[in-house]
């Protein structure tokens, strides 16, 4: 298995050593649509049975990536490979891999049974053969009783229950998921997290996850691809990509944080600090090697950052509001201005001065991202 | 929290705003309608109980003429049910070719044309005839089908002119021809109507579980646009079988169909209580097929 730091390299011609190994290769893919390249160069192995999430803002690429493996979509440049077996031009009938779409896309003329056993009753399967599968797959889904409803007669719990049902009964190789919580409420949207993750272990089918969600992409993933203009910015497991994020752009998307320019001043291994102007000169370490004299970025947590009473400082608390179980400060510091959170009852007074302090572990430092 | 409800965009908001004089706003219309509509109707439907004497309307209370519209008259022998059932058949024809020439234009408006100027400009080509008067629609047909006219002379001047096009005009054919140009537009404007809602991603699903494009066409697209075809088809079939126009023009004189029957009966042979029974023995048809067409739509609602 590759380390997922590593960059990912291409498969080898015929690909057949990566039979049972990878599910999904892309390899130098590129769309344009018009003027917009909406994924530039995007190389990728997806691992069998692993859960991989696409994460990143909406126009980042992340559901034109998965319509292009779903065949939606064909790339202007660069292989798909599932199962080792380029699917270049093959319509989405041909592949072996089923969607979960956005807003679900019942057959609103069709009740769940068949709605779930469309793509069976098409393939030709046995009638007594579709109604035992189609029996099984709604018990998994613990919907056993809606099967003679029309979708609209259900809840959007049920019917995110029905798409999924409706797309893992064709035991598909890879299942592509297409922000399927986005209409959700916040409380089913948590409890439809856990389940899923829950039915990917049971099926252990490859899910290959998009979301804007950074909370859904943590909670549920074996792999987060962080994307940002077409392009992935970063692939790791939820920790590594929020303890070690490698741009700023990724810091940025996974939890709060600050980031702040500067210049730096000096390098240790890949341990560095960076002036701040009127911040001070902060330690940290490097995501990129940089050099002395060099511009650049740097992450401070919200949560990382230390807030003490000091008459004599220069940062004045400018705003301080409850965000739910901790208080959220914003401090000007000369020109730049930084958020620090701290426990319900800590909050202090705008107009406040106050020392900044952050531990130097907790810091990363980033090459300045092109504007 | 309130848990996630199902979206049904057919439900209405139930609001009671109107206060207690609500229903006083409604008079002018309802006046309206019965004096301009309910009544006439009325009187109408009385007359066609009564007879026609030699110089007027007779109130002899009667079935007779229903008997003729059924099984003919002494006068005229029995044309008025088989004119009634030609009506129907030229009704049919008109709403099949209709529907057929409809359906790949809606659906290329619907899901083929991106470019929305040109799917603008499609419509609007649609659009554009329905402008234009009924009437000065049909004569175009008589320019087009003459003898002499626009299509026999280009077939001429290839050398395909012949006599099959001499029978042409004044003929059923022409009839036929001459309303599907008519009804098509409102054809394709009712199918495109329900094809514009029906999601795209339903036929991605269908494809993304396995199916074609043909059996993706057939189990999904059309069932969905069913509602639209059997709106556009009633509306078709209920006006082009009642429809005078058409053949006075373009028909030939056993083209005869029974809105021309009741109209002669209004105008020349000055029956008007036949006429009576002929126009409600054709509202009833037309009244049975909405009926029909609205439970068959209700039922696919559920």
């Amino acid at each position: 298995m590759t380390s997922s730091d590593a960059p990912v390299l291409p498969v080898a011609d015929g690909g057949r050593a990566a039979v049972g190994d990878t599910a999904v290769t892309l390899e130098g893919v590129r769309k344009r649509y018009g003027d917009v390249l909406a994924v530039d160069d995007v190389s990728l192995d997806v691992r069998a049975g692993e859960f991989l999430t696409l994460l990143g803002p909406s126009g980042c690429g992340k559901t034109t990536t998965l319509r292009l493996i779903g065949g939606f979509e064909q790339p202007d440049r660069g292989a798909i490979r599932i199962d080792a077996r380029d699917v270049a031009g093959e319509p989405p009938y041909r592949r072996p891999v089923n969607t979960v779409f956005q807003q679900y896309a019942l057959f609103p003329h069709l009740d769940v049974r068949r709605n779930i056993g469309y793509g069976l009753r098409h393939a030709g399967v046995d009638g007594r053969e579709i109604a035992r599968r189609v029996s099984d797959i709604m018990e998994l889904m613990q919907i056993p009783e809606v099967g003679d409803r029309r979708p609209r007669q259900l809840s959007g719990g049920q019917q995110q229950r029905v798409a999924l049902a409706r797309a893992l009964v064709m035991e598909p190789r890879v299942l592509l998921l297409d922000e399927p919580l986005g209409s959700l409420d916040y409380k089913l949207r948590k409890d439809m997290q856990f389940e899923l993750k829950r039915i990917h272990r049971e099926v252990g089918v490859t899910f290959i996850y998009v979301t804007h969600d950074q909370e859904e992409a943590m909670t549920m993933s074996d792999r987060i691809v962080v994307m940002n203009r077409g392009r992935i910015e970063q692939q790791g497991g939820p920790e590594e990509i929020f303890d070690r994020p490698r741009t700023a752009f990724v810091a940025d998307f996974i939890g709060d944080t600050n980031v702040v320019d500067g210049v730096v001043t000096s390098v240790e291994g890949d341990h560095a600090t960076v002036d701040l102007g009127a911040l001070g000169t902060v330690g940290g370490s490097l995501a990129t090697s940089l050099g002395v004299g060099d511009t650049a970025q740097v992450s401070i947590r919200p949560n990382d950052v230390r807030v003490e009473v000091d008459a004599a400082a220069a940062a004045i608390v400018e705003e301080t509001v409850l965000v739910g179980g901790h208080v959220a400060m914003k401090i000007a510091c000369g020109e730049t201005s930084v958020t620090a959170n701290v426990p319900r009852g800590k909050g202090l007074e705008p107009g406040t001065a106050v020392r900044l302090d952050v531990d130097s572990e907790r810091i990363r430092i980033f090459a300045r991202e092109r504007a | 929290m309130a848990p996630a409800a199902p979206i049904d965009v057919l439900e209405r908001p139930r609001g009671r705003r109107a206060g207690r004089g609500g229903w006083l706003l409604g008079i002018p219309v309802v006046g309206w309608m019965t004096l301009l509509f309910a009544v006439p109707y009325l009187l109408l439907f009385l007359q066609s109980f009564w007879r026609a004497g030699a110089f007027g309307t007779v109130t002899d209370w009667n079935l007779d003429n229903y008997r003729a519209v059924f099984l003919g008259d002494s006068f005229a022998g029995n044309i008025y049910l088989p004119t009634l059932l030609k009506s129907l058949k030229i009704g049919a024809l008109v709403t099949l070719c209709s529907t057929v020439l409809a359906f790949p234009v809606a659906y290329l408006l619907a899901f083929k044309v991106r470019v929305s100027r040109l799917r603008m400009l499609i419509y609007t080509m649609v659009i554009v005839p329905l402008w234009a008067s009924y009437l000065l629609r049909a004569y175009a047909w008589k320019v087009i089908l003459g003898q002499d006219g626009l299509l026999g002379s280009v077939l001429d001047r290839v050398g395909l002119g012949g006599t099959f096009l001499n029978d042409l005009l004044y003929s059923e054919a022409a009839v036929i021809i001459a309303m599907t140009h008519i009804f098509t537009p409102f054809m394709i404007l009712t199918i495109y109507a329900v094809l514009e809602r029906l999601p795209g991603s339903l036929i991605e699903a269908s494809k993304d579980l396995g199916v074609g494009r043909l059996k993706t066409f057939r189990s999904v697209v059309l069932p969905l646009a069913a509602p639209g075809i059997v709106a556009g088809g009633t509306f078709t079939m209920g006006l082009s079988s009642g429809d005078f126009v058409a053949p006075m023009l373009v028909g030939g004189k056993d083209d005869v169909m029974v809105a021309n029957q009741i109209y002669s009966q209004f105008g020349a042979t000055n029956n008007w209580p036949l006429g009576s029974a002929l126009a409600f023995v054709l509202l009833g048809i037309v009244l049975i097929l909405v009926a029909v067409s609205t439970s068959a739509e209700k039922r696919e609602r559920i």
